[in-house]
């Protein structure tokens, strides 16, 4: 058997992160999942795959909030907790900071698209994920 | 007329992808040629029973000369952070291809979901390379 490169262990965190972000998962899961201690799971994520695999869960989260306003008229509050996050506070203030204004708004802005969608499910969240802003960068929120 | 018979994936092993590749997900080796005078270059590739023009070729990552260390080592992370490709299955039953390749050993990344273009679910092969396996629909009015 080859060497396994060690960013395949990685890649099973964050596909852990894709699959089940809907569930009350953090980053001592993915550093299970990837057989890592938590501190240098999370630096090693970050080398592979240039973020915190804190913000690579957010985002996930975000993005499919996100697409969840877009495509389907459910409630703001059960879109956050169907995403895995756990307070409608939280996911505001991260949503606006990411997404430059409320769930709500972002609802507004983009009504349904339902037949403009025909790209494959993988791609729609690849492309669509926010890059993920820090607090130093709330002045200029950042679109994905 | 252009046709399409081989694409290739990058793979860590191939005797570890060969198994996977037919035990766990069926497809039949179409070719698997070691060629002594070419340093074991090793030709392996499988296809899907049934379809028997198109195949995917199981590369190993050569070394040097082929490929300098650095290089092979960069594209063994490319392949382990799972960026290197997809290949897209198509499938009459999403969910019965789902629960037969489970019962064989896949771990999906991605369980049968309802997509505008159909049924769509998702898994890894050992070294990394992304699966997606769908039961197209493509809607009668755009």
């Amino acid at each position: 058997m080859a060497h396994v490169p060690p960013a395949r262990h990685l890649l099973r965190a964050k596909d852990l992160a894709d699959a089940r972000y809907f569930e009350p998962l953090g980053v001592d899961d993915l550093a299970c999942a990837a057989g890592l201690s938590r501190a240098h799971f999370s630096r090693e994520f970050r080398r592979a795959f240039g973020e915190s695999p804190h913000a690579y869960l957010l985002t996930r989260r975000l993005e499919r909030a996100a697409a969840l306003l877009r495509t389907t008229d459910r409630s703001v509050a059960d879109i956050c907790f169907s995403v895995g996050l756990q307070s409608v506070g939280s996911f505001t203030t991260s949503f606006g900071r990411t997404y430059g204004r409320s769930p709500t708004a972002y609802r507004a802005a983009h009504p349904p698209a339902a037949q403009s969608a025909l790209v494959p499910g993988c791609v729609v969240r690849a492309y669509t994920r926010p890059q993920h802003s820090t607090f130093r960068e709330d002045s200029a929120p950042v679109r994905a | 007329m252009l046709r399409i018979a081989n694409a290739q994936l990058w793979v860590h092993d191939q005797d570890e992808a060969l198994a996977f590749y037919t035990e766990k997900l069926g497809l039949e080796v179409r070719a698997d040629v070691t060629m002594a005078e070419m340093d074991d270059f090793r030709w392996l590739t499988v296809g899907p029973v049934g379809q028997e023009d198109v195949s995917i070729t199981l590369m190993a990552i050569p070394g040097p000369p082929v490929l300098d260390s650095e290089t092979g080592e960069q594209v063994r992370d490319l392949v382990a952070k799972g960026f290197a490709g997809t290949v897209f299955l198509t499938t009459d039953d999403c969910q019965a291809s789902y629960e037969e390749l489970k019962g064989r050993g896949v771990d999906f990344t991605e369980a049968p979901q309802e997509r505008p273009y159909g049924i769509d679910s998702a898994f890894r092969d050992p070294s990394g390379n992304s699966i997606r396996l769908t039961e197209v629909r493509i809607p009668a009015e755009v």
